[in-house]
Order: C-alpha cells, then structure tokens, then sequence
C-alpha cells in the first residue's frame, strides 16, 4: 500500500471514529462511513478492489451488526476493525476472516484509547471554564474544535502505521500501552463522571434534605435495576404528588 | 411577546454545530459539556450587549451534559429557545434551564440509543447486508446511506425545530400561567432523581480486592454489593458534591484528588478495571 493510499485510509478512518466531527458528527461519520460495510466500500475504492472490499466489509459488519454503544460502553472497537482490518484483508489478498482476527488484539488497543482520550481531555474542559471566566469566549466556542486533537493523534496515526507497515507491525501497536498503565486510565475513567455529578448536584440542589431525590434515583438503577425511562416515570409522579400535596405553594411559594 | 432575536439562519447555524461537535471533546466529567457551552457560544453576541451575560450564558451550559446526540438535538433546541426568551428580559431561572437539561438527558439517551441505533441501524444494515453479502455489489452500501442520511437529516432537524418552538412557548406558557415555582420545583426534583439514576449508570469503581485463607478465596466485592449495590460509586459521587458545595474546594483538586485515588487504588489492586 502507498504511503498515500494509507494516508486516505487513515484520515476517512479518522473522521469516522466516534469523536470525530468533521461528517456531521455521529451522523455521517460514525454511524454512516463508520459501519464496517460503507467503511469497506470506500477502501475498496482507494485501493481500486471495490468488491473485495464491500465483500470484506460486509463479513465484518454481520460480526458487529448489534453494537450499540451507550454512554461509554464499548462492546469492541469497531474503527480499528474497519479501518486496519479491511485495508489489509484486501492488500494481503486475505478472506474476511482474517480481518477479523486481525481487529480482534486492536480491540483492546481502542477501547484504551477511548478511555485515554475521555480522560485527557477533561484539561480541554476545564480551560475552557477559564477561558470563559477571563472573557475569551471565542476561544472557549473553539474548545470543540481544539479539543478533538486527542482524537485525531489516537485514530489517524495508528491506522496511517498499521496499514503503511503492513500486519507484522499491529502486534507492535498493540503493546504501546502497558497493561498497568492501561488498568489507571480505566479506573479513572469510571470515576470522573462522579465530579460531574457532584457539580450537577451543587447546582440543582438547594437543600440537603432533597439528597433524598438523588439517592432514590440511585437506588433505583443501581438496586432495583429498572432503565433510566421507567425511573424517569417515577421521578415525575414524585414531582406531581410533591406539588399536589405540599400546601406551601398556596400561601408563600417555594423560593 | 417580545421579538424574536434568532433567526431560522442562527437556529440552523446551532443545530449544524451541536451535530458535529457533540462528542468531539467528549471526556469523562463532562461529556457533552463542551459543544452545549460553543453552540451557545456562537449565539451569545445575538442574545446579549453585557460581556458578563454572555460569559454567564456560556458557564451555565458548561454543566454536565450527556444524552444520545441524534434523538436528543431536541434539548438543545428547547434550552434555545429558552435561553432566547430570557434573554429577551423573560424571568426564567437559571436553574429551571439547567432541571430541564438535566431531566431530559437521560430519557432522549434511553430513546435515541433504543430507537435509532438499537433498531433503525440494524435493521438498515440487515437489509444492505443482504444486498451485498454474496455478490459485493454496490446496492447494499448506496441503499444504506440513502435511507439512513434520509430518515436521520430530517427527522433531527426536526426535532431541533420542535425543540426550539416548544422552548419559546413553554416559557410563556410557564410564565403566562403563574406556575414558574411549581414547574421549578418539578424540574428540580425530576433532574435530581436523574442525576442520582444516571450517576449509578456513569460512574463506576469494581473493587477487586479480596483474600485467601487456606483453601477458602474470599473477595469483597459481592460482600459490599450484599450491603449497597453499587456502594463505591455512590460514595465517589457524594464526595465530590461534598468537597465541591460544602467545602467550597475547587475543581482542579478535586481531579487531582480523584487521580491520586485511582493510580493509588489501581496499583495496589483496590479497583480494577
């Protein structure tokens, strides 16, 4: 493969990676050239083989027909599969299954990244609270943009290396990250959606006692296991029977 | 009613943004936080003259946010359109803005993810894989482009607009009526029964530690969740809320604290992945 051809590869492969904004978001990039079998198409146009590559492209989109992707949960890194897995299935001249196996060690590889990437770029969030506090809000409307380099660093240039050095070199890419150090940005990933919260909760809340709320809703996904539409259902009849019945709002209001 | 500052250009010139960029920055303590900040960014001049209302309007959509983007384009349209009206000198609250973000979050996320990429996408790849499966022809991509940009364009611009709309007459509506302290406290309550239900959803902390005495392995994650389910990630939500409101402690040690915490706690084999 050129260094072109892999170039291509890897700014398309790039663009239509989770985070990446530049087809209309999640829109036209994830869930359009993202998919295995539209991501097949277009390799097999840059590498002039469209039919091996809708083929290959569709053997490895029935593999991940189902993959939802709620929140953070990553069932299996779907980009690296299409994107390194296709292009070398297609130059090696090799079945689907092959593209497969070859996405399956850089399964883990993405979904480190993903949690690499969600974790770095709280430092893009908090320069952005900066840049607003000392009045440079143009550059805080950037942070968007600015903030998508991590993205770009973790998807174009292992795709660009995976598929200019060729097969030998994934297993290499695939021991970048050592495994402890892997194991940290996971475990800090899960926790820092709790500073969000707590900073939701310094804004909403305005008296101890409604914790209540809060760990009633809690409880209810956490012990009771019912998804977030049912909950939601409860906290509206908690909001109706609280107005119905608190006689406070006919004589002062609540403030 | 007082005069539209928006016009149909500003609201398409929102929508276009938040479509692109709702997860380009997308990190663990915010989420979405940074596109819902710069879509209001780019309206900001259009809204206010005070340099400090606009910083306020772009630091009230700093918050955490996090929802399906695609279904959820609504929520930015609504808080749009609420945002507009009071900045046309309506009294909303910032707070019934933020209860309102908060409370539909975790529903359009449930919807979009169970409705969109949970059925129309597989059901639009099934029926394109079957074109292409055995002949690699090029029906199956094309008819998979087509019908999805087809059905997800519109219907999300849509949304956006609905949104919007809603938004301009649900301040009236809510202002016109009297109502605004009721619908306050109802917003309130619904956002924190949400943050508490999708906090139990985000955060997560798997204690791994555990002990051997003979032949008998004992590990104490099933014994916490035997006293709480989800124990750890309950009590990590409440020490930040606790440090933020009531020590008054600022955000970047609170992160700090937080990645003291998960090196110390991972390398000692505390938490686990």
């Amino acid at each position: 493969m050129s260094l072109f051809q892999a170039f291509l590869i890897a700014l398309i492969g790039y663009s239509s990676s989770i985070y990446g904004p530049w087809f209309l978001g999640l829109m036209g990039g994830w869930y359009t050239i993202g998919r295995p079998l539209i991501a097949g198409t277009i390799i097999g146009i840059i590498l002039g083989d469209i039919q091996t590559g809708i083929l290959i492209g569709a053997a490895i989109q029935a593999l991940y027909i189902g993959l939802v992707t709620p929140g953070l949960s990553m069932p299996g890194d779907v980009n690296f599969a299409a994107y390194i897995g296709i292009p070398l299935a297609i130059v090696s001249g090799a079945t689907p299954e092959y593209a497969v196996s070859l996405s399956v060690p850089l399964s883990f590889l993405g979904v480190a990244f993903v949690y690499l990437v969600v974790t770095v770029n709280v430092l893009f969030v908090h320069k952005q609270e900066q840049w607003i506090e000392s009045g440079k809000l143009g550059l805080a409307t950037k942070v968007p943009i600015i903030g998508n380099i991590t993205q770009f660093i973790v998807r174009f240039f292992p795709i660009l290396l995976a598929n200019y050095y060729g097969a030998a070199y994934v297993s290499k890419l695939v021991n970048i990250i050592p495994e402890s150090l892997g194991n940290i940005f996971i475990v800090l990933g899960g926790m820092l959606p709790a500073v969000g919260f707590g900073l939701l909760l310094k804004f909403i809340m305005k008296d101890n006692i409604e914790l209540l709320y809060f760990l009633f809703g809690f409880v209810l996904i956490a012990v009771f296991k019912i998804s977030i539409i049912p909950a939601t259902i409860i906290a509206l009849l908690f909001a109706y029977l609280d107005i119905k019945y608190n006689k406070s709002f006919s004589k002062e209001g609540v403030a | 009613m007082t005069a539209n500052k928006l016009s149909k250009r500003d609201t398409f010139k929102v929508y276009i943004n938040w479509i692109m960029y709702s997860l380009s920055c997308q990190n663990m303590e915010r989420m979405e936080a940074p596109a819902f900040s710069r879509i209001m960014g780019l309206v900001a001049d259009k809204l206010y003259d005070k340099e400090e209302d606009k910083q306020e309007l772009l630091l009230r959509h700093a918050q955490f946010f996090n929802t399906e983007p695609l279904i959820g384009s609504i929520i930015p349209g609504i808080v749009l359109g609420m945002e507009e009206k009071k900045s046309c000198g309506e009294d909303i609250p910032d707070e019934l803005i933020s209860s309102i973000k908060t409370a539909l979050m975790g529903p359009f996320a449930g919807i979009g993810d169970s409705l969109m990429a949970g059925t129309l996408v597989p059901i639009l790849l099934s029926i394109a894989l079957g074109l292409s499966k055995d002949t690699g022809s090029l029906a199956g991509p094309i008819f998979y482009v087509i019908t999805y940009l087809g059905i997800m364009l519109p219907l999300t611009w849509f949304l956006f607009r609905k949104g919007y709309t809603a938004g301009i007459n649900s301040a009236e509506m809510i202002l016109g009526g009297g109502k605004k302290d009721l619908i306050t406290r109802a917003a309130n309550i619904v956002g924190l029964m949400v943050i508490g239900a999708i906090s139990a959803q985000y955060v997560s902390a798997n204690v791994g530690l555990g002990y051997t005495s003979g032949d008998m392995a004992i590990s104490i994650a099933p014994v916490l969740d035997g006293i709480f389910p989800s124990l750890v990630p309950l009590l990590l939500t409440l020490l930040s809320w606790f440090l933020l409101d009531k020590k008054k402690m600022n955000i970047g040690w609170i992160f700090l604290i937080f990645i003291i915490i998960s090196v110390a706690c991972s390398v000692t084999g505390i938490l686990v992945p």
